[in-house]
């Protein structure tokens, strides 16, 4: 994980960290677009071995968080069991007929082999089936920085800024939605009710902590806080567009996020703009209140 | 320290029963094991029966009559000990199962549709009509079944009785058998979807073994699932709460039931009965996998609800 991930750490943070991509490798060559490709569906002797070492299940034997990060000692995958994920991905499948629902967990469930009442494993219900969707799609955005070069600069162009990268992975981001576009608004409400908020807002931060940390944003100061509060608000306003946005390509919400983030800078200036404005005056009344002999 | 008075007091009457072992019976749900002899080699191992220690040999029978003589009360007690809860819990327990198939079933299946339940001390078929009625009338599914299994004769009578009342009489979706959790050699193994015990398993004599034999009579995929008694967490709400136990309920028993020892026991056996994490890790030494937690504490965890996944073979 990176550096700026580790601040601001939720306790339940591991459940939806995604794979890193060296897990993903394999499947994303085969077919990057396809639903479930992320999570492979037969387990890998790697994540065996992880399973050996944190099981999902016990609290107690759950490897203590760390707040630093080692390339040595990689944050732990994710905290799903092999039968977890082979059930979430096979039940992906069925998400854009049935959306995000039990019947799909239990569809999905079927096709990886167990019975209908194996989907006692996901206490949460079809908000475990949300939160798998937002952490794999969150994973495979980082492989297609890392692994497909996403961000390189198009024909020997200028590399890209980091603005224009946000707005480059931010499209990526909601384009992977386009093949659940009709249910996720029954996914919102979902994740909006009292007892998913919570998890939602911490899945909400991990990736737009991932759009940053991946776009080469290294800011340490307020506006590490004001960044994300002004992405969170521009991300969720384009998530809304886009589950009624029927062009091609999501051409709309393209545009409709080209604005926003142009609002946002605007802001921001106007911000800035204000700021130097307000300083200015007062330190031209302090050199004023000093010509009058005022001891300020 | 309160309980131990109380039940240092009750102490010489439990040992008078011992010698006159006919007394009559107690309950809350029931479970007990068959009548059969003991064996040889069971004579000398020692098994809790409330607060006391008794030869495994002899815990069956000991709980037996306790749950012979509640089985006509029992509604009433249970409402009365628990002020009704017991209902509320039961209710979210069927829900939070969902047991019946609302989609239909894949073509291929050839092993019938609907779920095959198989609900452990379940006498009085309380929570075997409620996963019927949730089934049908939820899930529009008319083929789940329930297997009623109790050790103890006359709560199954109980529930056979009560079961003229359902829609379900004499049909093939209800069925009752008399059986041991420890050892059920009538069920064929990788027969069951879902195997539910509720306020049962505290009196089993070995609930290891029983945990065991459930994992060989599930399906792979198929789920174990237990409500029971377990520990209080807030320390203000366990003062309160057994004092409750400790005073209130065998005297509710005497003047209700005209039971108190039956009550007596019922309340020592809870005492006796692991926590929540305990009887979690015992779920997994059976080869359960658990899902999250694992278990899920009910009103401030006077009962809890655990759950165990029985692993497809091959994961």
């Amino acid at each position: 994980m990176t550096r700026s991930q580790s601040l601001l750490t939720l306790s339940r943070r591991y459940l939806t960290t995604a794979a890193r991509p060296t897990t993903t490798t394999a499947a994303a060559g085969t077919a990057p677009s396809k639903l479930a490709s992320h999570f492979p569906t037969h387990p890998q002797p790697r994540l065996q071995h992880l399973r050996h070492h944190c099981p999902y299940t016990s609290r107690t034997t759950r490897p203590t968080i760390r707040t630093y990060h080692s390339a040595h000692h990689p944050a732990p995958l994710h905290e799903y069991s092999n039968s977890q994920t082979t059930i979430l991905s096979a039940s992906l499948r069925h998400v854009p007929t049935h959306g995000f629902s039990r019947d799909a967990l239990t569809l999905g469930a079927r096709d990886a082999g167990f019975l209908d009442v194996s989907v006692q494993l996901f206490p949460r219900g079809e908000f475990d089936l949300i939160l798998f969707w937002l952490a794999s799609r969150r994973g495979l955005l980082r492989s297609r920085v890392e692994n497909d070069a996403l961000l390189q600069a198009q024909d020997g162009g200028a590399p890209l800024s980091v603005d224009e990268k946000i707005k480059v992975l931010i499209m990526e981001r909601l384009r992977m939605n386009e093949e659940v576009r009709d249910k996720w608004q029954d996914a919102l409400a979902v994740m909006s009710l009292g007892e998913n908020v919570p998890l939602s807002l911490s899945e909400l931060h991990s990736l737009l902590d991932d759009i940053l940390t991946l776009a080469g944003d290294v800011s340490v100061d307020a506006s590490w806080y004001s960044k994300r509060f002004a992405l969170a608000a521009v991300y969720t306003s384009s998530e809304f567009v886009m589950t009624r946005d029927s062009s091609a390509n999501l051409r709309d919400t393209e545009e409709f996020l080209t604005r926003r983030l142009a609002d946002s800078k605007a802001i921001g200036e106007k911000i800035t703009g204000v700021r130097q404005c307000l300083g200015f005056m007062g330190s031209t009344a302090v050199g004023l209140g000093r010509s009058w002999g005022l001891k300020i | 320290m309160s309980s131990r008075t109380v039940w240092r007091s009750f102490q010489t009457q439990a040992r008078r029963r011992l010698v006159v072992p006919e007394t009559p019976y107690r309950c809350f749900s029931c479970t007990r094991r068959a009548q059969d002899s003991p064996k040889s080699n069971d004579q000398n191992r020692m098994t809790h029966f409330g607060f006391q220690n008794v030869p495994e040999s002899q815990k069956e029978s000991l709980v037996g009559a306790v749950f012979s003589s509640v089985a006509s009360s029992y509604d009433v007690m249970n409402d009365m000990m628990s002020l009704g809860i017991h209902r509320l819990w039961k209710d979210h327990f069927v829900r939070s199962l969902n047991p019946g198939s609302a989609l239909p079933s894949r073509e291929h299946d050839t092993a019938g549709r609907g779920w095959n339940i198989l609900d452990i001390a379940g006498g009085t078929g309380d929570i075997a009509f409620r996963m019927l009625d949730h089934a049908t009338n939820i899930n529009h599914d008319n083929q789940t079944r329930v297997t009623i299994a109790d050790i103890n004769p006359e709560m199954l009578a109980e529930g056979q009785k009560r079961s003229v009342q359902t829609p379900y009489y004499n049909t093939d979706r209800l069925s009752f058998m008399q059986g041991n959790a420890q050892h059920m050699p009538s069920i064929p193994d990788n027969s069951v979807d879902l195997y539910t015990v509720v306020f049962g398993i505290r009196n089993f004599t070995d609930k290891q073994a029983a945990l065991n034999e459930a994992f060989r009579v599930l399906k792979p995929g198929g789920v174990f699932a237990c409500m029971e008694f377990s520990k209080v967490n807030n320390p203000l709400l366990n003062t309160a709460y057994k004092q409750w136990s400790f005073s209130a309920i065998p005297m509710i028993g005497q003047l209700v039931a005209g039971d108190r020892d039956s009550y007596q026991y019922l309340v020592e056996s809870i005492e006796k009965f692991p926590s929540q994490e305990e009887f979690r890790g015992m779920i997994q030494k059976a080869g359960f996998m658990i899902p999250g937690r694992g278990y899920e504490d009910l009103t401030g965890g006077i009962a809890a609800i655990h759950k165990g996944i029985k692993p497809l073979s091959s994961a």
